[in-house]
């Protein structure tokens, strides 16, 4: 069913390097020119748990992990007990032989092996790495200077732990996988810093962000990064802070971003509809994760996406567009601020845990990406909300002579604040007629990917796209794939041809938020909606299952 | 000085302490510019109450925001273009009620901002509840037996957050309450300005602050004798109580970069993430 994926689990608690195992791990596969897919499971703690993380590699494009493993290495019981039940038919389950007694597998003294070194339970980690290693056929120079380029801190004890547990395990399971070398060398990022960095190819110059999982690595990435990219990412006292200070920058002439999750994203609303009525094109960036309230921190989920097409009191237009890859975050980021530059108005950027902070290798070109290029006030008297025939106003930032004047009140075409009956209609067709022109230039752009043209057809959107291209090729079976980039406004205009048609629905949400907008607004109403709502994402073989069941 | 005015219809209460304000902003304007600050380069902002109409009447450039989040606003501005200076009116429900976290950080921060405090112990606009700054006993809409809350000192919140620029004044004071603002948007680093507002219709402190207003002969020596002048209650000085030399928010985090001015090509971006995607 998978034969051409090898799949890696590693799983420990909390403070032993698992994550930065599975990491090593997704590089070792890319530097043999094979595709990834990494994706990490963690608590919302920093001691102890049970994190994993799963390592999927083949030659080929590879868009989900597989749990279904053929190596799985467990330092403690509570892996062992879990992770027993992912080993694949013919695969290894290595465990430590410290924590874990009689059991089935191949036993590794790691503790004892670690102990002999400072900080013995970071150790935990590079032993796994090197017990990958031995088992993919890797020499001890190659996982050396593997070791030595991802693990340059203690980088001599390091290397010698390693080396010690690639000796035990090499008579026993060395060679004993066979890997195909792919095509090149890819580099392995996050949906976050996909979407960081499309951002910045995208003129984005300044970043606020108040820490929430799993939108933080956003601000990490793009403050770790400040000087290399010539943006400035500001972590204020709160959300509603965040929000206002980038509107105020919009306001300077900075492309600005905001990002958080659910609950941050609720503090951001009433300057959400601040920026509809002074027309600030803020770029937000919202990363879900299963809700109400606080919900399940660390964990993915597709129920957000009402939420996020309501966002804001009032009427007012706004651009929400979710991506179904790594790339696609990256060109999408650098679109949706050219789209907001050029319509003035507030847009968020929708994606999950899953893609926020999985990793995969990626074919990203820069040059593709968009640039923002505002219609600018060409001279002479000077007015913010001139009344145009699209509703697009002219912008023009300080200094000036000029007098700018952004209102949050109903205003006049200078900024005045009016409650002239007149005025208040012909303001509020004035952004109605914003709404119709980026519809109309919608049309004209890619809106929705499809992939395949048999039957079924099914509907997805943002992460969980990912998932059900990877079933189609774990369950061998061909499909119309339809995922609408953007989400409001809907594109209809491409969807309406599939009225009548049986169509399934695969989501992350309790309810069918994502079939439920298809009925209402494309008038599609599927036959069957495949839904997962306990924070995993979807499994490529379960979810090929769960198709096949339904068509 | 009509032409620091706009056309929009003047609606605050005849003898309203914010015409003291907004003479004194004016003239401060004149001032600046005098000095070289031309007013393009003076940016406002304001929360929503009585003081906020200040931003329809004053004929420069900048971002009517909403209630409590103007000093966030301006410290936006200051970030993307440090080589504006900006000014959030507030009122004492924007920056004590609603805001209040955001006046903190913004001191705490030391953001080269000025915010000038309308500080009436009333919300007017909403017919005359109490308000953070309200005396305990106030009785408006919202607390008809009397407020049972203590007001909040706003010198004293200031000096505590790490406010590098500390003073009050008075409208009918109105020259020196100019020269304050004059020195509050040239300090580099938070300047706060609390100015005792009468509200005629209901609030009306004149008669009580024209007893206890008192204009510093000279400013205190140290931040506890600021301290002591903050918590006064038998007389209300009037005059910068604090003043300190400090490296403000963006220069002590970016140095010299200005991201509107200084905004790397498309070209240049194209290079630098090419080379952190190189795997």
């Amino acid at each position: 069913m998978k034969e051409d994926v090898f799949t890696f689990i590693v799983g420990g608690k909390a403070g032993e390097g698992v994550r930065k195992a599975g990491s090593v791990a997704a590089r070792l596969f890319a530097s043999m020119g094979r595709q990834v897919f990494h994706m990490d499971e963690y608590g919302s703690l920093i001691k102890g748990g049970h994190n994993f993380s799963v390592v999927s590699s083949t030659t080929r494009r590879i868009t989900s992990h597989y749990m279904k493993a053929d190596l799985v290495v467990a330092p403690d019981k509570r892996s062992y007990d879990l992770h027993k039940e992912h080993l694949t038919e013919g695969g290894i389950l290595v465990y430590n032989s410290d924590a874990v007694k009689d059991v089935e597998g191949l036993g590794v003294p790691l503790m004892t092996e670690a102990k002999k070194y400072p900080n013995p339970d970071l150790k935990i980690g590079v032993g796994a790495v090197a017990i990958l290693a031995a088992s993919v056929g890797w020499d001890r120079g190659r996982i050396k200077s593997l070791i030595e380029n991802e693990y340059p801190r203690d980088i001599e004890n390091n290397v010698a732990y390693a080396m010690t547990i690639y000796d035990i395990v090499h008579t026993k399971i060395g060679k004993k996988f066979h890997l195909d070398e792919g095509d090149r060398e890819r580099p392995i990022i996050t949906g976050n810093e996909a979407i960081a960095l499309g951002a910045v190819v995208g003129g984005l110059d300044v970043f606020f962000a108040y820490p929430m999982t799993p939108s933080s690595s956003v601000l990490h990435y793009l403050a770790s990064h400040e000087k290399d990219l010539g943006v400035v990412a500001v972590h204020p006292e709160n959300e509603i802070a965040v929000i206002n200070m980038a509107i105020g920058s919009t306001f300077a002439g900075a492309r600005a971003m905001v990002g958080s999750s659910g609950g941050g994203f609720a503090l951001m609303q009433e300057a959400f509809s601040l920026a509809g009525m002074v027309e600030a094109p803020v770029l937000c960036y919202l990363g879900s994760r299963p809700g109400p309230s606080t919900g399940v921190p660390t964990y993915t989920s597709q129920g957000d996406l009402k939420f996020a097409i309501h966002q804001g009191q009032g009427e007012f237009p706004r651009i929400v567009a979710s991506p179904g890859s790594m790339e696609e975050g990256f060109y999408l980021a650098a679109e949706m601020l050219d789209l907001l530059w050029r319509f003035q108005t507030p847009g968020i950027l929708l994606t999950e845990k899953h893609l926020a902070e999985s990793r995969m290798t990626v074919d990203i070109d820069p040059k593709k990406a968009k640039w923002p290029e505002p219609i600018m006030h060409g001279g002479g008297e000077y007015k913010r909300y001139l009344d145009t025939k699209d509703g697009i106003s002219p912008l023009l930032f300080p200094p000036s002579k000029e007098l700018i004047k952004w209102d949050s009140y109903e205003h006049d075409e200078l900024g005045i604040t009016t409650e002239d009956p007149d005025t208040i209609v012909k303001m509020q067709e004035k952004r109605q007629k914003k709404q119709m022109a980026i519809t109309e230039h919608m049309k004209g752009m890619h809106t929705v990917n499809v992939y395949g043209n048999k039957s079924p057809k099914i509907f997805t959107y943002g992460s969980t796209t990912l998932s059900v291209l990877e079933a189609l090729k774990a369950g061998k079976m061909e499909a119309r794939v339809v995922q609408p980039i953007y989400l409001e406004p809907l594109p209809e205009w491409e969807l309406e041809k599939y009225r009548g048609e049986d169509v399934i629905v695969v989501e992350q949400s309790c309810a069918g938020q994502f079939a439920s907008i298809l009925a209402e607004k494309a008038g599609i109403e599927p036959k069957a909606v495949i839904k997962k709502y306990d924070g995993r994402p979807f499994d490529p073989v379960d979810l090929a299952a769960k198709i096949k069941e339904v068509v | 000085m009509n032409d620091l005015a706009t056309y929009a219809e003047n609606t605050w209460c005849p003898g309203c302490g914010n015409f003291g304000i907004f003479n004194a902003f004016k003239k401060a304007v004149k001032t600046l510019e005098e000095k070289g600050i031309g007013r393009d380069k003076i940016i406002i902002s304001a929360g929503i109450g009585c003081h906020g109409k200040i931003f329809d009447y004053l004929k420069l450039s900048g971002l009517y925001s909403i209630h409590g989040r103007s000093m966030s606003t301006v410290q936006g501005m200051k970030i993307a273009n440090p080589d504006l200076k900006v000014v959030a009116f507030a009122g004492d429900g924007d920056a004590f009620g609603e805001g209040l976290a955001h006046m903190m950080f913004a001191a705490k921060r030391n953001a080269d901002i000025t915010v000038i405090v309308h500080d009436n112990g009333v919300y007017g606009l909403t017919t005359g509840q109490f308000t953070p700054t309200s005396d305990k006993g106030f009785r408006g809409p919202s607390t008809p037996r009397g407020s049972i809350e203590e007001p909040f000192n706003p010198l004293a919140l200031m000096l505590e957050a790490g406010a590098t620029f500390v003073a009050r004044g008075y409208p009918v004071k109105l020259n020196h309450l100019l020269n304050i603002m004059v020195q509050a948007v040239e300090h580099e680093g938070f300047s706060f300005v609390d100015v005792l507002q009468p509200c005629v219709t209901f609030n009306n402190t004149y008669q009580r602050y024209n007893k206890l207003v008192e204009i510093l002969d000279h400013m205190p020596e140290s931040y506890q004798e600021a301290m002591n002048f903050a918590k006064r209650t038998d007389k209300l000085p009037l005059g910068i109580i604090y003043k300190k030399e400090k490296p403000s928010f963006h220069t002590a985090f970016y140095g010299d970069w200005n991201p509107v001015t200084k905004r790397l090509s498309k070209q240049e971006r194209i290079k630098r993430v090419r080379a952190l995607l190189s795997p």
